[in-house]
């Protein structure tokens, strides 16, 4: 399964697949690359160098070649492909960062187009996010008073049928 | 000759890093150090670093530390015989200075006077140029309406006019040549008139580039003043101060003897004690006082990694009556030093302060580096007080010695959970305007390149990627439900 990352805020694909013994492999693109992350030593292809990592739920910090970056989860990418093929599954995401002022819906709901699931602070703004389809709540990522960031996953939809 | 202090507590009124710094020195002193601290500091590491910690509380958390009857409270019910403001705050605040003293309390700074004076900037600056020492010309037009235009051509060019009901940089006209003055000057007048309602003028000498240099003086209660030489404090954006350091790279020894004897004049002249700073502007080989903060700055750890001195130790003694412990003759100034300030910011969103949490820190540590933070893995980063995090000082034999360390301690810095200006620090320092030692005030504000953050390399990008997907729990949790050999074969199949 591929997955969507964003690496400081750029969207990056990748896969991770088991190689036996501890070691994996990462899927980039066509690349089969084998990685290893044994304490703080990640391995790539070979090559080791000590790293430093801090994950906070769907966010991992990752301190390499002197530099910290921010790396966010998002996603599974198969569930943005179902959409793509007409399904019409949705993966509602931070349009920037924020709090959640309120959450109108929970997992198994059914919502109609426009539908106002949830409302976000940002900016000193209130936004209500609203259902862009009728569709069926697969869950609900966030929670009221729950700060977020940009890209952040707050409602993942499935179609109505498929529930 | 070093006697017993007049008290045995010393109570801080402050917060982060600077609080942290003079418990150190008041502890190592065999003082015991009480702190005032608010609830949003929770965690810090300067609260579970004094003897004594007193909260107060206020509207905001900033208030709390501007309540001077609340910390004189804290003072008295922690039994301390000193408060020291540390910078910010009430540090500056003659009326708090007083109520400290009425209170049988050391206040660790300059006399209320002292304060009173260089706190109102025009008084300041009249003082300073009636006994002779160098300001900026200018002319006023208040003072003399009917000669205004005629003391404005006796200042010379460049000149700025500036409205004097005027701030924001608004109605301010740049003359460069004399034979348009009066064309400017009628100009100025109607913006003045325009944006303010008021077309009075001012008129002062303009210093092209010019330079942000203050000294550090420190007198004493029996009239001794001294220098402890310069720092250069000219890596700033919009007037914060980013980089400083000592020696200054642009001053000849003549030019740096003359700064710094100056600036001990000034001190002198207004009997001035406790630990201060000469602020000059210096472009094109001339100097102009600029302003004297009567506190101790945040650049301070510069001085005392050249001279050797702990001026929190100074500053303490001269409280409780001492005299200063060397005279001018004896003060070091042995290799440089360089002092970058830590923000929790992003340069690349035009420097907003950012939040988070401290999930990793690892200071680098190792000969001439020295770390003055407040901050401990695990605290919350919020935007309650000033984004500084910690001050990374650097010493080293030479400049260039100075900056090569500075760049290895960035490399060698963790912190992990909220983004900083680290690598916007390593990208100034590696920049050869800096190396060559030629930075303006204006410098950082005209090169909005430093700020862009350049994207990862392929490379990079493939090792940040393996690094996140063996680190996140989803991708890590879908890698492990694929046997491996199913995994194996799937990837020989492609």
């Amino acid at each position: 399964m591929r997955h969507l990352l964003l690496i400081d805020e750029a969207e990056a694909e990748a896969g991770l697949a088991p190689a036996g013994d501890g070691l994996y492999t990462l899927l980039v693109g066509a690349e089969t690359i084998p990685v290893s992350l044994a304490g703080k030593i990640l391995t790539v292809n070979g090559k080791a160098e000590r790293i430093a990592v801090a994950v906070d739920g769907d966010t991992v910090f990752v301190h390499l070649n002197g530099k910290a970056h921010r790396i966010d989860y998002r996603e599974p990418l198969a569930r943005f492909a179902r959409g793509a093929a007409g399904g019409g599954a949705d993966a509602i995401a931070a349009p920037m960062p924020g709090a959640v002022v309120a959450v109108n819906v929970m997992a198994g709901d059914t919502v109609a187009a426009g539908q106002v699931m949830m409302v976000i602070e940002s900016m000193k703004l209130e936004t209500a996010i609203k259902a862009p389809r009728d569709a069926v709540i697969e869950a609900v990522h966030v929670a009221a008073g729950k700060t977020f960031n940009k890209g952040a996953a707050l409602i993942a939809l499935v179609p109505a049928e498929t529930a | 000759m070093t006697q017993p202090f007049p008290f045995d507590t010393v109570l801080v009124a402050n917060r982060g890093e600077i609080a942290l710094r003079i418990l150190r020195t008041a502890r190592r002193l065999g003082l015991k150090g009480a702190i005032v601290f608010h609830a949003a500091d929770k965690g810090a590491p300067a609260i579970a670093a004094a003897d004594i910690a007193i909260e107060i509380k206020g509207p905001t958390p900033v208030a709390a530390f501007l309540d001077g009857a609340q910390i004189i409270e804290a003072a008295r019910a922690a039994g301390a015989g000193a408060i020291h403001p540390g910078y910010g705050f009430l540090s500056e605040n003659a009326g708090f200075a007083r109520a400290v003293a009425a209170a049988g309390i050391a206040f660790v700074g300059p006399l209320p006077e002292a304060i009173d004076l260089m706190g109102d900037k025009v008084r300041a600056r009249k003082f300073v140029a009636d006994r002779g020492f160098p300001v900026a010309p200018s002319a006023i037009e208040d003072d003399d309406p009917a000669t205004f235009a005629e003391r404005a051509r006796q200042v010379g060019a460049p000149l700025l006019i500036k409205p004097s009901a005027g701030g924001g940089g608004k109605g301010m006209r740049i003359v460069r040549d004399l034979a348009l003055l009066d064309e400017e000057i009628a100009r100025a007048r109607s913006e003045g008139q325009r944006y303010f309602g008021d077309g009075r003028l001012y008129v002062e000498r303009f210093v092209e580039n010019p330079r942000h240099i203050e000294v550090q003086v420190m007198g004493d209660a029996h009239g001794s003043v001294i220098h402890l030489h310069e720092r250069e404090c000219s890596v700033q954006r919009r007037f914060q101060k980013i980089v400083e350091e000592t020696p200054s790279p642009a001053l000849t020894a003549d030019q740096r003897t003359a700064i710094c004897e100056t600036a001990a004049g000034i001190a002198r002249a207004a009997h001035y004690r406790n630990a201060g700073t000469v602020e000059f502007i210096y472009g094109d080989g001339e100097f102009y006082f600029l302003e004297m903060n009567t506190r101790l700055q945040v650049e301070h750890p510069v001085t005392e990694e050249i001279t050797g001195l702990d001026l929190v130790e100074i500053q303490l003694r001269v409280a409780a009556g001492e005299r200063l412990p060397l005279a001018q003759g004896e003060v070091p100034s042995n290799g440089h030093a360089i002092e970058l300030r830590l923000y929790a910011e992003s340069p690349a969103r035009g420097f907003v302060p950012t939040t988070g949490k401290v999930l990793a820190l690892d200071w680098p540590a190792g000969p001439g580096i020295r770390i003055d933070s407040g901050i401990a893995k695990g605290q919350a980063v919020t935007t309650a007080f000033d984004p500084m995090l910690a001050k990374l000082i650097v010493h080293g034999a030479t400049r260039a010695e100075a900056i090569a360390r500075a760049r290895a301690a960035l490399a060698d810095l963790v912190l992990l959970g909220c983004e900083t200006n680290a690598a916007f620090l390593d990208r100034l320092l590696a920049d050869e305007v800096f190396a060559g030692g030629a930075v303006h005030t204006g410098t950082l504000d005209a090169r909005p390149d430093l700020a862009a953050e350049p994207a990862p390399t392929p490379d990079e990008i493939r090792r940040l990627l393996a690094a996140a997907t063996l680190s996140l729990r989803p991708t890590r949790d879908a890698a492990d439900r694929i046997p491996a050999l199913h995994a194996a074969i799937g990837a020989w199949r492609n």
